[in-house]
């Protein structure tokens, strides 16, 4: 049984000769335990997955279903419901509320809930306590360094025990120091059990992983399952390659991956190049 | 989310841009101070004046001259013609013995308008008036004589002047100056009389009878060279139910007299009741309707300053809604905020609107009256207010999409 089940996801932006394919009929599905990394260039649809996954948007065509429930036709408010209830979100920029102290912002997902004030700051301040900044409660965001505010952030995404976490480049402004505490904080929720999903450009971050992701213009072109405290051999491949990446294909905007994984890459090129008419076609049901 | 976690959410943001909040509130304090103070004049001299009309008798006739009102075939008072009620026209003496004389008459008092200034040797009495009236005036006014009587028909040509509180206090300088004499037009007239107190009223000065001289009839004839300018007859009927029937006798014998003219007005007390009350409340609701013109405008900047909110916090939305706020519950915050804001503009602006209304107690004779159920309208005004502006402003921050809002720097 699998927490996460998309099945040819594709997203779509704009209209006309403007549509941009940010998804490209993905199929993915994520069992509950997993600690999943996923990397690409930017511009990969890496972000748009997590979206898609986090529910804050819907997939353009395709099925989605999150605990064998269906969920790709849900309405805003329905959506929000199953947000509350199953995910929590870590941020890149920590999106603390810079107005609320560390302990109402932890406790920001219960309002939603209707659960009562004392309640509320109860869970958060145990959950404060989980991350290690109980003696921080009573501060104010911007008191916070990187690390901490990121602790908080966590926190708060784990105030309303979700099923996934969700963490967007969750070090990606923290320095190595503060990376390595958040990074051990998630592979702490990791151990009791939690389901994480997470992007990143930082290879060895998916040392905490147990699976690794590779995304490139909208597919999915690379997925390990690798041990924990190892990085995986494809990204092996690509890590200790990068002599092979030059500044010319940096300023041409070819990534390492292309470089890579090349044959794999013209190999869906040519797939696009060859069926378009009947994957409109088949968009077009599916649209139905 | 409850109701009392919006109210905390929207108290804490107003908090946090206070100065911004608070000149957001002014425009709903004005707006509501002037309209609660207008409304509150309005029914205090409505108060003052039904109180005036109240010391009448209920079956007490008025008669004045000049038409001003406009009566349909039932005889219910279709329309007030404002300046006929202030013009200046007089009865004769021919037409008060008409009046005293109509079938049914128990008692006529004619008020005949002496223009003279009152004066003693030290002072002189200018702000008030000089009446002549017949013996019989405590009898249709419900006023008492404080000290003193007032004069009878014995000779009727006496000079005895009864004066109202206050001109007793201005010309004499005391309370009680009965015995005293003073000059009205050169002749001398000695106080018989003090009346009690009076529940004037702002809007007609020429009534304040705190403020006038009462002298008989007779003697006022003679000393304005036989002529008369009787502003108002009080008339009592013999009996209580034959008001309509002594209204009605007066009114044809005056016609008559007057070469088949209606050109008076005789008015029961529920009718000037009415006129007075009809009065008023134009103007009330029309002086409101201008004041409420500046609420209009305090909602305006309701409006703008959520619009600015929303837009600042277009964040704080998408951090909101990845949390799992719904729409609702995003619209309800903002729709709060708006709601307090306005709710505390209508509170102070009650609160301002009672000191000024004290002020005005305090310096004039109006006595405004600010009644519950005028604070609960104005409360329920300014929250009506609220939402009505508030919810352009939360509609917007409820439909933000949660992507782009946690993208927005």
């Amino acid at each position: 049984m699998s927490l996460i089940e998309l099945k040819e996801v594709s997203k779509l932006y704009g209209f006309g000769d403007a549509t941009v394919v940010a998804l490209d009929e993905i199929n993915i599905s994520v069992s509950k335990g997993e600690f999943v990394a996923v990397m690409g260039p930017s511009g990969s649809g890496k972000s748009t997955l997590m979206n898609l996954i986090g529910l804050l948007d819907r997939p353009t065509h395709g099925s989605f279903s999150l605990n064998d429930r269906s969920v790709e036709r849900l309405r805003t408010n329905q959506r929000a419901k199953v947000r509350r209830d199953t995910i929590g979100f870590v941020f890149q920029s920590f999106n603390l509320l810079p107005k609320l102290t560390v302990l109402e912002n932890v406790a920001l997902p219960l309002v939603y809930k209707g659960i009562t004030q004392t309640r509320r700051l109860k869970q958060a301040g145990a959950m404060l306590e989980r991350v290690g900044l109980s003696d921080r409660e009573q501060f104010y965001p911007k008191q916070l360094s990187g690390g901490q505010a990121q602790r908080v952030a966590i926190a708060r995404a784990l105030v309303n025990n979700p099923h996934i976490i969700i963490a967007d480049e969750p070090t990606g402004n923290l320095d190595s120091q503060s990376s390595r505490l958040v990074m051990e904080l998630l592979a702490d929720i990791h151990k009791s059990g939690g389901t994480i999903l997470m992007v990143t450009h930082n290879p060895e971050l998916t040392r905490y992983a147990t699976r690794v992701v590779f995304m490139h213009d909208g597919d999915i072109i690379g997925d390990e399952q690798s041990a924990l405290g190892q990085v995986p051999k494809l990204l092996k491949k690509t890590m200790y390659s990068l002599s092979r990446f030059s500044l010319e294909d940096d300023l041409a905007g070819v990534s390492v991956l292309m470089k890579t994984f090349p044959d794999k890459i013209e190999k869906q090129k040519a797939r696009k190049k060859i069926q378009p008419k009947k994957r409109a076609t088949k968009k077009r049901t599916a649209k139905k | 989310m409850t109701f009392g976690n919006n109210m905390k959410e929207a108290l804490f943001s107003l908090k946090t841009s206070r100065w911004r909040s608070m000149l957001t509130v002014l425009g709903i304090i004005i707006g509501v101070a002037s309209v609660v103070t207008i409304v509150s004049i309005g029914e205090g001299v409505r108060k003052q004046v039904e109180g005036q009309i109240n010391i009448l008798g209920s079956d007490t006739i008025t008669v004045r001259p000049g038409k001003s009102v406009t009566r349909n075939s039932e005889g219910k008072i279709i329309d007030v013609n404002l300046l006929a009620s202030q013009s200046n026209g007089s009865f004769s003496n021919n037409d008060y013995e008409v009046i005293s004389k109509s079938k049914n008459v128990l008692v006529s008092v004619p008020f005949s308008k002496i223009s003279a200034v009152a004066k003693t040797d030290e002072r002189e009495f200018l702000d008030g008036n000089v009446v002549a009236t017949t013996s019989e005036l405590p009898k249709v006014l419900k006023q008492k004589v404080l000290y003193g009587e007032f004069f009878d028909d014995k000779n009727p040509n006496k000079n005895i002047a009864i004066l109202g509180k206050k001109v007793a206090q201005e010309l004499f300088n005391e309370n009680v100056p009965i015995g005293k004499s003073l000059q009205i037009r050169g002749e001398q007239f000695i106080v018989g009389g003090i009346m009690d107190n009076y529940a004037n009223n702002p809007l007609s000065p020429s009534t304040d009878y705190n403020r006038t001289i009462f002298i008989p009839y007779e003697t006022g004839k003679k000393i304005s060279g036989g002529q008369t300018q009787i502003y108002q007859v009080l008339v009592v009927p013999e009996a209580i139910g034959l008001t309509d029937e002594v209204a009605k006798n007066i009114t044809i014998n005056l016609q008559n007299a007057h070469g088949n003219q209606e050109d008076f007005t005789v008015l029961k007390k529920e009718d000037t009741l009415a006129v007075t009350n009809g009065i008023l409340k134009l103007l009330t609701s029309l002086i409101a309707g201008l004041a409420g013109i500046s609420l209009i405008v305090g909602g305006i900047g309701i409006m703008n300053i959520m619009l600015l909110s929303v837009t600042e916090r277009t964040r704080e939305i998408g951090v909101r809604k990845a949390v799992g706020a719904t729409n609702r519950q995003i619209l309800n915050q903002f729709l709060t905020e708006a709601a307090i804001l306005s709710l505390a503009g209508g509170f102070l602006g009650i609160i301002v609107s009672l000191v000024v209304d004290y002020a005005i107690a305090l310096f004039t004779d109006i006595v405004p009256a600010i009644t519950f159920p005028i604070m609960g309208i104005a409360m329920v005004l300014a929250l009506a207010v609220g939402v009505f502006f508030g919810i352009t402003p939360a509609l917007k921050a409820a439909s933000k999409d949660p992507i782009d809002a946690l993208r927005y720097e």
